[in-house]
């Protein structure tokens, strides 16, 4: 599918054993150390997350999908926006363990600029601007 | 970063709302084709009124896409891409606070496995 650029993919590989990644990324305690200073979350489907940024801006979702220590994937409002779909991807590698995190359905007003096949057009614009980025 | 981010936030929802329109778009793609069109000219090549085109390209005035000059009594309208670079450029935001987040999740999970 082509995107106006609204998913956002992000990897790392961590010296760590899946186990702990997932455990990093489900409790609490711990995302509050990496995430925002401030997390709630209820690890299973239909639960409730909340994420309070430094800033004040609070994020608040719930859980969509929950694959044991493989796969976690919640909404979330970001403010000013409208929600967008978080998902944690956990792959055990040979230098331990990477984590993708894809964030897909940002600015979701833009779904009907991509049913139109507005992509296209848009590159076309890019090469006027010289700088619009396009997936 | 982020604190500065809302106001441009809430203007990329502008952005895309405004572009959500097939009739909108249709306007921006020929005001790429043809800078300085008149509403009156954008209108013939649309099975809309003359009004109905002012309507629209005030909508994408009001998102910024869109700026006008008078010209004796008719208005000339032209595109303005920069409100499409603002919207890629929250894009980037969002990647960049992932960038963060991750370097701090980093630090995390390995400054325990050591």
């Amino acid at each position: 599918m082509s995107t106006l650029a609204h998913t956002v993919t992000r990897s790392v590989v961590l010296d760590a054993p899946p186990a702990e990644v997932w455990e990093a990324i489900t409790d609490e305690g711990q995302l509050s150390e990496w995430l925002a200073p401030e997390v709630e979350l209820d690890p299973q489907e239909g639960g409730e997350v909340v994420c309070r940024f430094e800033d004040g801006e609070e994020r608040r979702g719930e859980v969509e999908l929950v694959e044991e220590a493989e796969r976690l994937a919640f909404r979330w409002w970001r403010e000013g926006a409208g929600p967008s779909r978080v998902e944690f991807v956990v792959d055990a590698v040979a230098e331990g363990t990477r984590l993708t995190v894809i964030e897909s359905g940002l600015v979701p007003n833009a779904a009907p600029l991509l049913a139109a096949g507005w992509a296209p057009r848009l590159r076309a614009l890019r090469l006027q601007v010289g700088r619009l980025v396009l997936a | 970063m982020a604190t500065s981010g809302s106001a441009a936030e809430v203007r990329v929802d502008t952005v895309f709302s405004a572009l959500a329109d097939p009739t909108r778009r249709h306007l921006v793609e020929a005001l790429a084709a043809q800078p300085g069109a008149t509403a009156t000219g954008l209108a013939s090549g649309l099975p809309i009124s003359r009004q109905a085109v002012a309507k629209h390209l005030k909508l994408l005035a009001e998102a910024g896409l869109v700026c006008s000059h008078r010209s004796g009594r008719e208005a000339l309208f032209e595109l303005d891409t920069e409100p499409l670079v603002e919207a890629v450029a929250w894009i980037d935001h969002v990647g960049a606070e992932w960038d963060r987040s991750l370097a701090g999740l980093k630090r995390l999970v390995e400054r325990r496995t050591s």
